[in-house]
C-alpha cells in the first residue's frame, strides 16, 4: 500500500490536473466527491494518510512493480506487457453486435462472467456518448447491454467500488480504462480485497476526453443526438444516429484530458484481459488475454458459444506495437525532460532503454 | 406577549409590559388606525403586538414588504386624517431614508409616529447605528424614551405633537426599553377614526420650495420641547457637576448618583427630546455647571449637540465637557463602541466626582465563579439542529469547490448571514445590506471584459428577496449579468421571529393573503429557475453544479420549511448504528459532529463513535446521506397521540 494522505493527492494530482478521473478514491469519505468528471475536495480533509492515495494510479506508478505483483513474471512485451495470448475476437450474439462497439467482445465477457456465476456484479460505464457517462453496477445481461458501446470520456467508473467492497463480499466483474485497472490493482494491495475482483476486464485508452468535449457537443446541435461514436482506421470522429456526421479529429483533440498525455499504459498491462479494436476489421476485437484468471474466463466464454476467437493476424502485430511505441516513447520524452506531469512514473533503466530502444519490428 | 393586558380597557391600572408593547399600547391609546412595519430586532414585537389586536380593535396593520413602503404607507393613512405608525430597526431607516427625508418636506396631516429601534451593542444585527443622525439629516423631531412606561406615554405626545407641526415625529428606541419589562400606567383606549377621506384640495408635494417651512416646523418643535413633560432636571439648582442623558443612560446616571452618593453634588438633566435640541432649558443648566457628562446610547449625538449649543452661548464660562467625545463615557471596546451600562456610567461619575466605587465589590467575584458552569466549552454561533441553511451551503460549497473556478459567494441579511462562520463553513464572502448579494454579483457578472472568470453565486432569503432583492434582480436580468441567485426559501422570516412574508400565504393579523411564490416572480422576470429540497444533498449540489455551469442569470430556490416552525412537525429521528460507525478509524475523521457540525450530532467519547442527541434532532436526515459509511439511518417518530 502506497502511503500518503488527501493534501499529497490534492498537490500532486488534483490541484496538477494530472487526474485520470477513475474513481478510485471516491466513495470513502465525505471529502472527496466528483461532478461532472472533475473529482475534487469539497472540504479540506486533515488526515495525514488515506485510502485516496494509497489506490491512486497518479500519486504513484512503478510499472515493474506492477508486473512483479499483477502478473508474477517480467515483461514479456515492453510494449504490450505481459499476455497469454493474443486473439482477435467478436461476440456469437446478435443482440450484442447490435449495440456494442467493433466485435462486443467486453461485453459478451461480462454478461458471460454474469450469466455463468463467475461474478455477481459487474461494475460498468454505462449512459449515451454524447453526455457525461455515469457508472453503473450491473447485475444481470439486460444492464450490461445498457451499458455496451465506447464511451470517450473519463468517466469515474469505480465510485461504486468501495462501496461493494465494504456491504457485500461478493465477487465482481470490473470493465476499465487502464488507469481505472492500475488503481484496482492498488486497491487489491489491501489483502481484503485481493479476492475480490473476478474479472478485471481492461479497454484499450490511448487518451480520454475532457469535460469540454461535452461543452463542444453542446454546441454543435446535431451531434448531441448521436447515440454512438467512433473514431475509425479512415480517420475523424465519427457520430452516428443512423446518419454520420464526421468531425475532424484535429477540432477534438483540444479536448484531450491533459492527464492522459502522460499515461504510459494504453492497453490496460495489469488487467486480465484486454480489449481494444483491430484498426482493421470492425466486426472483430483486439484481445488480449494476460492472467490465468482472464484465460479461464475467455476458455469458458468460448466453450459456452459466447465468444470466437481467431489468431492474431501475424502481420497485424507490428502495427499495433506501433501505435503503442508511440505513445509510450512520447512520455518518456516527457520525462527525460522533466516534465512534472511524469514524476508520478517510477520507470527503471532497463525498462526506459526497452521502450527508447526495443523493437526493431515497430520503427 | 402580553397580549392580555393590551387590550384592557381600565385606565389607570397598572400592568407590565415590554418596552415593545408599551409603545403598542401607547399608540391604541392615541387612536391609532394604521399601523405598517417590516420585522427587525429589537423592534419587531411592536406590529406583532398591534396585529394580533388589530381586527377586534378595528385599525389596520401590516407586516409590509420592506421599510420605505411601510413608511409610505402610514403617511399615506395621515393624509386620509388617520393617525399611523410605522416601525422598523435602524438598518431599516436606511431603506425608508429617501422617503423619510420627501416626507419631511411634503409633510403630513393626522398624527404619523415612526418608530425606530437601534441595537447598541449590535445583539442582533450586523452593525451598531445611531438612527438620530439620519433623522436629523431629514429634519424631524427626535424623542428618546428613558423607562418602559415613558415610551407608553410618549406615543401620545408625540401624535399630538405630529399634528401640531405637520411633520412626523420619530420615537428613537433601544435594546434596552424594548425588550426591558416594567410597569405602565394604562390610559383610555381610544377607537380610531372611522372618517378616512383625502381632502381634494389638498397637497402633499416634495419640493424645495418647503426647506424654510420645514425649519420653521422644526422650530416649532424646539419651542415645545422646552416644556416637554420628558424633560426634567434632578439634583441642587447650582450643581457645578452636570450630568445630561435620554434613554436609558438617564436610569444609569440616577442610579449611579444614588450609589456613590453624590445626589448633593450633581445634577442629572433627563431630556427625552433630544432633536432639535431645547436650547433655552439646557442652556439654563449650562450656566451653573463647569463639567458636564454626557450618558447615551451608541454616539456622541447630544454631546455634540450640546457642545454646539455651548459654542453659541454669549455669556458662558469654562465648561469642561466629557462624555464619548472625549472617550470619558466608553465600555472595554471603547467610546460609541457597545451598549452603555450601568457600569460604564458609574465609573464615569465617579471619575467626575473624585469618588471610588467596586462596581462588582460584596464578593461580586467569589459568588459568580460559584455559581458559573465548570468547564463550559467556548460555543461558536451555530445553525440549528436540522436548518436547512446548513445543508445548503453545504451543496452550495461542495459544487463550487467541484466547479473548482473558484466561486465567489456574496451573502446577505438573514439567519444565513451564519455563512460567514464555521456553522457555514465560510462559505460566504461579503455581507452588506437587505438585498445586497444581488446587487454585488450582478456586478461581479459583469467584469468578465476585465477579466473576471469567476461564477459568482448570490444567497438571498426568502423575506430578503421580496424586500430588496428583486430591482437588483431586474437589473442582472437587464444586464445580462451571470449570475447564480440561490434563495434560501425557509417559508418565513425566521430571523426575525417567523414573521409572515408575501409567499406565505398569511396577513400579519393571520388571515389568509394570496401567496406570491418566489419562482412565480423569477419566471415573470423571464428567468429560468429551478426548485430543490437542500435536505436532498446530492439534488442540491447537481442543482447548483448545472447552474454554475450555465450562462446568463439563473435561480435556483433551495426550500424547506425552519426546523423551528411550529408547523414543522418532526417525522423521523436519526440513530447511528454503532455497529457500522468506526469511529477515529473511519476515514471521514468525525466528520458528522467535527465538520458538518449539525449540533444533534455529538461525539460519544464512552462508546467511540458517534451519536445523535435524540432531543435536538429535527430528522432532516442531512446526515444520512453524508456519512460514508451509512452509519446513520432515520426511523420512523412514534406518532403523538393529540
Amino acid at each position: 500500500m502506497k502511503r500518503g494522505g488527501p493534501a499529497d493527492l490534492e498537490a500532486r494530482v488534483l490541484s496538477a490536473d494530472l487526474c485520470t478521473g477513475c474513481g478510485a478514491c471516491l466513495g470513502h469519505c465525505p471529502y472527496l466527491k466528483t461532478l461532472g468528471e472533475r473529482v475534487a475536495f469539497v472540504h479540506p480533509c486533515s488526515l495525514t494518510e488515506g485510502r485516496c492515495f494509497a489506490v491512486c494510479p497518479r500519486t504513484s506508478l512503478d510499472p515493474d512493480e506492477l508486473d512483479r505483483r499483477v502478473l508474477g513474471t517480467p515483461r514479456l512485451d515492453v510494449f504490450l506487457g505481459s499476455y497469454r495470448r493474443l486473439l482477435w475476437s467478436r461476440s456469437l450474439d446478435a443482440d450484442i453486435h447490435g449495440r456494442a462497439q467493433y466485435g462486443g467482445t467486453t461485453t459478451a465477457l461480462t454478461a458471460f462472467a454474469l450469466e455463468s456465476g463467475t461474478v455477481s456484479a459487474a461494475v460498468l460505464t454505462g449512459g449515451g456518448p454524447t453526455s457525461f457517462p455515469q457508472p453503473v453496477v450491473a447485475r444481470d445481461r439486460d444492464a450490461v447491454l445498457a451499458a455496451a458501446g465506447t464511451k470517450y470520456s473519463a468517466c469515474p467508473t469505480l465510485v461504486p467500488v468501495a462501496g461493494l467492497l465494504r456491504e457485500s463480499d461478493e465477487a465482481f466483474a470490473v470493465v476499465g480504462r487502464p488507469c481505472q485497472v492500475a488503481a484496482l490493482r492498488n486497491v487489491q494491495a489491501n489483502p481484503k480485497n485481493a479476492h475480490r475482483f473476478a474479472a478485471v476486464i481492461g479497454v484499450f485508452c490511448f487518451w480520454a476526453l475532457a469535460p469540454s468535449f461535452y461543452r463542444f457537443v453542446a454546441a454543435h446541435g446535431v451531434l448531441t443526438r448521436a447515440t454512438k461514436i467512433d473514431i475509425p482506421k479512415e480517420g475523424g470522429v465519427v457520430f452516428s444516429n443512423g446518419r454520420t456526421t464526421t468531425v475532424p479529429l484535429d477540432e477534438i483533440r483540444p479536448h484531450i484530458r491533459p492527464a492522459c498525455q502522460t499515461c504510459l499504459d494504453p492497453t490496460a498491462e495489469w488487467a486480465d484481459v484486454s480489449v481494444g479494436s483491430t484498426e482493421h476489421d470492425s466486426a472483430w476485437n483486439t484481445l488480449v488475454v494476460r492472467t490465468a484468471r482472464g484465460q479461464a474466463l475467455v476458455d469458458a466464454a468460448v466453450a459456452a458459444g459466447a465468444l470466437e476467437t481467431r489468431p492474431y493476424p501475424p502481420d497485424r502485430i507490428p502495427i499495433l506495437r506501433a501505435a503503442v511505441a508511440g505513445k509510450k516513447r512520447r512520455v518518456m520524452a516527457a520525462v527525460d525532460e522533466g516534465d512534472p506531469a511524469t514524476r508520478y512514473l517510477s520507470v527503471s533503466d532497463d525498462t526506459r532503454a526497452a521502450i527508447m530502444a526495443g523493437g526493431r519490428d515497430v520503427q | 406577549m402580553s397580549l392580555q393586558a393590551l387590550r384592557i380597557p381600565t385606565p389607570g391600572q397598572v400592568v407590565v409590559l415590554s418596552g415593545n408593547e408599551a409603545i403598542a399600547r401607547g399608540a391604541m391609546e392615541a387612536g391609532l388606525g394604521y399601523a405598517a412595519a417590516y420585522p427587525g430586532s429589537p423592534s419587531s414585537e411592536i406590529l406583532a403586538s398591534l396585529a394580533a389586536v388589530s381586527r377586534e380593535r378595528g385599525f389596520y396593520a401590516e407586516w409590509s414588504t420592506n421599510e420605505k413602503v411601510a413608511m409610505e404607507g402610514a403617511a399615506a393613512a395621515s393624509y386620509a386624517g388617520v393617525r399611523s405608525i410605522t416601525i422598523m430597526k435602524a438598518d431599516g431607516l436606511n431603506v425608508a431614508m429617501d422617503f423619510m427625508t420627501s416626507l419631511a418636506y411634503a409633510g403630513t396631516r393626522a398624527g404619523m409616529v415612526i418608530v425606530v429601534s437601534d441595537d447598541p451593542g449590535a445583539h442582533s444585527s450586523t452593525k451598531e447605528e445611531d438612527t438620530r443622525y439620519l433623522v436629523r439629516a431629514a429634519h424631524l423631531p427626535v424623542l428618546e424614551a428613558a423607562t418602559v412606561d415613558e415610551a407608553k406615554t410618549m406615543v401620545p405626545w408625540a401624535f399630538e405633537l405630529s399634528e401640531a407641526i405637520g411633520l412626523p415625529v420619530v420615537l428613537r428606541n433601544v435594546t434596552r426599553i424594548a425588550h426591558a419589562r416594567g410597569s405602565v400606567t394604562l390610559g383610555p383606549l381610544t377607537p380610531p377614526t372611522r372618517e378616512a377621506r383625502f381632502d381634494p384640495n389638498a397637497r402633499y408635494l416634495t419640493l424645495s420650495l418647503f426647506h424654510p417651512v420645514l425649519h420653521a416646523r422644526i422650530e416649532e418643535a424646539r419651542a415645545r420641547f422646552e416644556t416637554a413633560p420628558f424633560n426634567r432636571y434632578t439634583g441642587p439648582a447650582d450643581a457645578a457637576r452636570l450630568v445630561v442623558a435620554c434613554g436609558p443612560g438617564w436610569t444609569y446616571a440616577t442610579e449611579a448618583v444614588e450609589l456613590l452618593g453624590a445626589k448633593g453634588e450633581v445634577g442629572v438633566l433627563k431630556l427625552g427630546t433630544t432633536w432639535p435640541l431645547p436650547e433655552r432649558l439646557v442652556a439654563s443648566h449650562l450656566t451653573h455647571a463647569r463639567e458636564v457628562l454626557f450618558l447615551e446610547e451608541v454616539e456622541p449625538f447630544l454631546e455634540t449637540e450640546v457642545k454646539s449649543l455651548w459654542a453659541q452661548q454669549t455669556e458662558r464660562g469654562p465648561v469642561r465637557f466629557l462624555g464619548k467625545a472625549s472617550a470619558h463615557v466608553a465600555g472595554p471596546s471603547g467610546p460609541s463602541i457597545g451598549e452603555l451600562t450601568p457600569e460604564i456610567a458609574i465609573k464615569a461619575i465617579a471619575a467626575l466626582t473624585g469618588r471610588e466605587l467596586e462596581v462588582h465589590g460584596n464578593g461580586f467575584a467569589e459568588r459568580a465563579a460559584k455559581l458559573a458552569l465548570p468547564d463550559l466549552p467556548p460555543r461558536a454561533l451555530a445553525f440549528c439542529a436540522g436548518c436547512p441553511h446548513r445543508a445548503s451551503y453545504w451543496a452550495i460549497k461542495s459544487a463550487l469547490e467541484l466547479d473548482g473556478r473558484k466561486g465567489v459567494v456574496v451573502g446577505d441579511i438573514g439567519c444565513y448571514t451564519l455563512g460567514v462562520m464555521q456553522t457555514g463553513y465560510f462559505t460566504v464572502k461579503t455581507v452588506h445590506a437587505m438585498g445586497s448579494a444581488v446587487g454585488l454579483a450582478s456586478g461581479f457578472g459583469k467584469l468578465g471584459l476585465l477579466g473576471f472568470d469567476q461564477p459568482v453565486v448570490a444567497v438571498v432569503g426568502d423575506s430578503t428577496f421580496y424586500h430588496a432583492a428583486i430591482p437588483a434582480l431586474v437589473n442582472a436580468r437587464y444586464n445580462d449579468s451571470p449570475l447564480l441567485l440561490v434563495v434560501l426559501d425557509n417559508c418565513t422570516t425566521a430571523m426575525t421571529g417567523h414573521q409572515p412574508h408575501p409567499g406565505t400565504g398569511r396577513s400579519a393579523a393571520g388571515d389568509p393573503a394570496p401567496p406570491l411564490p418566489i419562482e412565480a416572480v423569477a419566471r415573470g422576470l423571464g428567468l429560468d429557475v429551478d426548485i430543490q429540497d437542500p435536505l436532498r444533498t446530492a439534488e442540491a449540489v447537481e442543482s447548483v453544479y448545472r447552474l454554475l455551469q450555465t450562462d446568463g442569470t439563473k435561480v435556483l430556490i433551495l426550500r424547506s420549511p425552519c426546523a423551528l416552525l411550529p408547523s414543522t412537525k418532526r417525522t423521523h429521528r436519526a440513530v447511528v448504528d454503532p455497529a457500522r460507525c468506526v469511529g477515529e478509524s473511519c476515514g471521514c475523521n468525525r466528520f458528522c459532529n467535527r465538520v458538518f457540525s449539525c449540533p444533534a450530532l455529538v461525539w460519544d467519547g464512552e462508546r467511540g463513535c458517534a451519536r445523535v442527541d435524540d432531543v435536538l434532532c429535527a430528522g432532516c436526515g442531512v446526515c444520512v446521506d453524508l456519512c460514508p459509511r451509512g452509519a446513520i439511518r432515520l426511523e420512523e417518530t412514534a406518532a403523538i397521540a393529540g
